[in-house]
Formats: structure tokens, C-alpha cells, sequence
């Protein structure tokens, strides 16, 4: 699932961009997952139908690479080890791969839904025909 | 039971109006009103046509000249066809579905050989809305991959399973490639899976989308509205569809050329026989042969009248009731192919197949009487004329003519054309047939099933 973040409303204040934006970094790479060569994306956790439907419209190359960076986090952590320093994920590759599909579904999840709630009125031209036919 | 004075004097009574006032007799081709004839107009670079049938549902479509004949990579208008009324930049599939549903309309995609037509019918007043929606169909549909993955291919993939399982689609098809090769030869069906997983990519329906929406591919035809709303609607409407292709793709675009030849395949789920000899192109097109019509429905085969096996010389040729025969004129923007389809037991078939060409040479040497030539002229006459107010049939013609040669498809005409066949027209057109060579295909038990010269045949 996305998680609810307020990263859009930060993006949207440049001042206020400036101010978090090293907090940001900071946290990322103190989370520790950029040393086992993880991306944010691949912390997502996918034990539910809306990831499983994500993760299966991924691009192949997308979904082989991060099954290939999955195993190799678990093989570091099973080590009790670090990767080396030049093969940790650099800040510009950490982009988010699977939100945006993740985001996608939910909308159509929402759309649905919505459709389902829908609450149907006639026209205004065709409810003034009925009434007057009355 | 009536008593036979009755009946008897009915019919003389209807025979002699005829006998004394032939003239007065208004023609099917000749109808009082002017409802056959389409109006067409163009808008913004965007053919359209439209005729106002009394009624209070409308029926448009949008007829691409994007049938197989044109994909220019094998299953791309297969793709095309179920990518149709999916997501677009500004709906979801869910969304168009619904909506359609609320106005209590029907949306439909198929293909041709020749065209691919997008099919809407709904209720007269909301018009607007289906040319809006076939507007976005066409300019923003979104090609994205996992729709393609998870709803596209395993359609294309059953249109493959049931293309497989039956003969007489398979014989169409392998008889039509044997006739034209390329272009019109191209199987309407994928016939192996090699098309659709080896070239077909959702970015590649995407290129090809573009070239095939593009406004001097496409025409948009109405049934039951009013011309002056269609214009303006389509007007407004077709403002995002690109004017020319991005690309010009010269597949399937040159002259059709006959070919002939023979194949056999063998196959498990029954028999299919079709003899096949170049046809008759349509009206609107340039090699257009109103005896071929006459000779399709001559030769017949099925019976439009219950209990009695019809005037057609194969209708009672036939090897046994059961077997079933079929004469089709099928006719292409430039060329046609007149074939006879042949199912049924083995033996039968091969029996049939011997009687049909025999059928064609009687025809040739003028041992057809009179009568049979007149009945075979009406009954053409009248399958054109129903082809005509049958809405689909119409519409598909229709667009075609416009997008291929800018002129309507006027049934009327196409009519009189049929009137004007003579016996001596007749009789020449199938030694033609005779001299051509024949296209012949076999689908089924090819122990019994015959060799086209076994049956005497040139191919």
C-alpha cells in the first residue's frame, strides 16, 4: 500500500523543501536499506492483492532486478554484513518504481467503488417531460 | 383449410394485376423515399456520413481502413480491435463501460479484412456523447502494457483457439490467401501463435494506432441521425485526432492481384470443401461485376424459403440434406472472390464439390433456364437491398467507400446494376470462372476429400 506522506505538500514550497530536504537525506541513509542495496520501493510490504496486482505489471526488467536486489539484501542480512561502499544505492538511483503503479490501482479501486455508491437523477430535460406527461 | 377456388383465384387475380400494369409497378431499386441514400459531408479533414431513418435509436460507427489487409505487422488489428473502448487519457474502461451502460447502449468492436469498424447503438438523444467518446477512442486511447497483458492477449489468444477449431474459418481463410497472397490473403484470425508473440507489443498497437486513426484513414458513418447534428458534433469532437499518419505504410494498398492455387490440411473437427474464383470488387470500387451476384446466388445452396431445398442448382444438387452448401460473393475495395463452401460429411462433400463444378459449366454451355436466371436475379437483387437496410452491413460499406474513394455506398444503384444483368452476361462470366484458375481449399479427412483436378478444375 502507499503510505500517506507529506512529501507532496513539502515539494509544493520551495522554502520549505529547503528546510527538509537534509533532514530527508539524512533519514534515508540512516534507515539503512541504501547499504544493502535496496531501493525505498522495495520496503513496500507486499502481502496483500493491490501490491501482488503492482508488482505483476511491472516492466520485466523492473520485477527481475528487484527480485535480484531482494535476494542479495536477504543474503547480506543472513551474512550479518554490509554491502561494499560503492555498490550502495546511490540517492539518484532510489527513485520509486512501484508507487506510481500502486497509486494507479488504488484510484481504480477508488473509481469502482464510486461508481458503486453512484447515485443516479434524471436529466433535467427528460424529468420535466415525465412531469408533464403526469 | 381454405377452399382451393379461394386460393386459386388469388393467385390469378394477383398474376393478372401483374400482367396489366407492369409499368405502374414501382422497382425495389426505385423506393419512394430517399432513406437508402446516405448523406455525406466532411468536416475538419474528417469524412462522415449519416441517413436519417424514422426510429428513435442511432446506431454509429467509426470504419478505419485498418483491416488485416493493411496491419502492416501481423495481429495489430486484432490488437487495435479489443484495445478499443478501453482506458483513455481522460476515462477509465470502467468508466466508459458504466457510463454506456447508464444510457443503455451497446459498443462493439470487430474487423474485416479491409476495415476495422467501432460500433455504438444508443438512444437517438445521446449522440453527442458516443461521437465524443469515439473521438477520445480514437486519439487518446492509452496502449499500456499490463492492459494489454492481463485483458488484451488472452482475447487474442481465444480468438486463435477458436479460429483452430473450426474448419469452415479455416478454409475461408486459407482460401483466400491462396487467391490474393498478401493483403486480402492475410488469415482475419491469428492461425498460429507466432503473430501475436513474436510482433505484437503494446507500443507497437500504439504506432499503429496512430497511422490507422489518423482523419484520412477513417470515416464516421450514422444510422438514424440527423445529418445537421453529425456534423456538428464531429466537428467539435475530432479536434485531438491527428489529420495524417505518422507514417505512411503502403501495405495492402497496391492493386489486388488473383492469384489461384490449392491447399489441403487435414484436421480432426470436420470437413470444409471451398472452390473459390475471382469475384467481383465492390460498387464503390473500380472492377465491379453485377453477374457475379447473380452466379453467387444462381449457384446458392442454402434455401431462403422452409421446407424446400430452393431454386438454386446446388440447394438441389446437394449430396444429402445434411450437408450444407453455400455460395458467397465476397467483395473487397478493389477485387472479390466468388466462393462456394462445401461442410459436411466427407463423402458428401466430395460429392457436392464434383456436382458444384459441374453446376458452372451447365451455367457456362446455357443450360440454365430461363426462369431459374430471373429467380436467381431477384433473389440477388433482394439480398443486396436487405444488405443495404441491414444496419451493419451498411454501415461497414458505407465507410468503407468513403475512406477508400470518397463516394457513399448507394445501395439503389447497386440494384439497378443487378436488374441490368443479362443471360448472355451470365453465361460469359462463369466460362471465366471456368478459365481462371480456381482457388481450392480442403479442410478435414483428406482421404476422401477430392484434388481440385479430380473434380475438373484448373489450378
Amino acid at each position: 500500500m502507499s503510505r500517506p506522506s507529506a512529501g507532496p505538500f513539502i515539494m509544493a514550497r520551495p522554502w520549505l523543501k529547503k528546510w527538509v530536504q537534509p533532514l530527508s537525506n539524512w533519514y534515508n541513509n540512516a534507515a539503512g536499506y541504501r547499504q544493502l542495496g535496496l531501493k525505498v520501493d522495495d520496503l513496500i510490504p507486499e502481502e496483500n492483492d493491490v501490491v501482488q496486482l503492482a508488482l505483476k505489471r511491472l516492466p520485466p526488467k523492473e520485477a527481475y532486478d528487484r527480485v535480484w536486489r531482494l535476494r542479495r539484501a536477504l543474503q547480506c542480512s543472513v551474512a550479518h554484513q554490509l554491502l561494499p561502499k560503492e555498490e550502495w544505492t546511490k540517492p539518484e538511483e532510489d527513485e520509486r518504481y512501484l508507487s506510481p503503479i500502486i497509486q494507479e490501482i488504488e484510484s481504480e479501486l477508488k473509481e469502482r467503488e464510486d461508481l458503486e455508491a453512484m447515485v443516479l437523477s434524471k436529466r433535467k430535460q427528460n424529468a420535466k417531460e415525465a412531469g408533464a406527461g403526469h | 383449410m381454405f377452399p382451393r377456388s379461394t386460393a386459386c383465384r388469388g393467385a390469378q387475380r394477383a398474376l393478372s394485376a401483374r400482367a396489366v400494369h407492369p409499368s405502374q409497378r414501382r422497382g425495389l431499386a426505385a423506393p419512394a423515399s430517399g432513406s437508402f441514400q446516405y448523406q455525406s459531408g466532411e468536416a475538419k479533414g474528417l469524412k462522415f456520413a449519416s441517413r436519417d431513418l424514422a426510429g428513435q435509436t442511432t446506431t454509429l460507427a467509426l470504419v478505419a481502413k485498418a483491416g488485416t489487409r493493411y496491419q502492416p505487422l501481423p495481429g495489430l488489428t486484432e490488437g487495435l480491435e479489443k484495445f478499443a473502448f478501453t482506458n483513455t487519457e481522460r476515462r477509465s474502461t470502467l468508466r466508459i463501460v458504466r457510463e454506456s451502460e447508464l444510457l443503455g447502449a451497446e459498443l462493439n468492436a470487430y474487423h474485416t479484412r479491409e476495415n476495422l469498424v467501432l460500433e455504438a447503438k444508443f438512444l437517438r438523444d445521446d449522440l453527442p456523447y458516443f461521437v465524443e467518446l469515439f473521438g477520445e477512442v480514437a486519439s487518446s486511447t492509452r496502449y499500456l502494457p499490463h492492459v494489454y497483458n492481463e485483458e488484451v492477449l488472452p482475447l487474442i489468444h481465444l480468438a486463435h483457439k477458436k479460429f483452430l477449431a473450426s474448419v469452415t474459418d479455416i478454409a475461408v481463410n486459407s482460401v483466400h490467401s491462396l487467391a490474393f497472397h498478401r493483403g486480402l490473403g492475410v488469415p482475419t484470425a491469428s492461425s498460429s501463435t507466432t503473430p501475436y508473440t513474436k510482433y505484437l507489443h503494446p507500443e507497437t498497437i500504439d504506432w499503429y494506432s496512430k497511422i490507422a486513426f489518423a482523419k484520412s484513414n477513417f470515416a464516421v458513418v450514422a444510422n438514424g441521425a440527423d445529418h445537421g447534428d453529425l456534423s456538428k458534433w464531429v466537428g467539435q469532437f475530432f479536434d485531438d485526432v491527428r489529420a495524417t499518419p505518422t507514417e505512411a505504410t503502403s501495405e495492402g494498398t497496391e492493386q489486388s492481384k488473383y492469384y489461384g492455387g490449392e491447399e489441403r490440411i487435414a484436421h480432426n473437427g470436420g470437413n470444409a470443401y471451398i472452390i473459390g474464383f475471382p469475384g467481383s470488387s465492390s460498387f464503390t470500387g473500380n472492377f465491379y461485376k453485377p453477374e457475379i451476384a447473380v452466379l453467387s446466388a444462381l449457384l446458392g445452396g442454402t434455401s431462403s424459403i422452409k421446407w424446400s431445398p430452393g431454386f438454386s442448382i446446388l440447394g438441389n444438387a446437394k449430396a444429402s440434406p445434411g450437408t450444407q452448401v453455400k455460395t458467397t460473393s465476397a467483395i473487397y475495395s478493389d477485387a472479390g472472390l466468388l466462393y462456394t463452401t462445401i461442410t459436411g460429411q466427407a463423402k458428401n462433400v466430395a460429392l457436392t464439390a464434383k456436382a458444384a463444378v459441374e453446376a458452372i459449366q451447365k451455367i457456362a454451355a446455357g443450360q440454365i433456364s430461363k426462369e431459374d436466371i430471373q429467380k436467381a436475379k431477384a433473389a440477388a437483387k433482394f439480398k443486396e437491398l436487405e444488405h443495404g437496410q441491414d444496419v451493419k452491413a451498411g454501415l461497414e460499406l458505407t465507410g468503407a467507400g468513403l475512406v477508400h474513394g470518397s463516394k457513399a455506398y448507394q445501395i439503389d444503384e447497386v440494384a439497378k446494376a443487378v436488374d441490368g444483368v443479362t443471360e448472355q452476361g451470365l453465361k460469359a462470366a462463369a466460362k471465366s470462372l471456368l478459365e481462371s484458375k480456381a482457388s481450392v481449399s480442403a479442410v478435414g479427412d483428406l482421404f476422401v476429400l477430392p484434388y481440385a483436378e479430380e473434380i475438373g478444375l484448373k489450378v
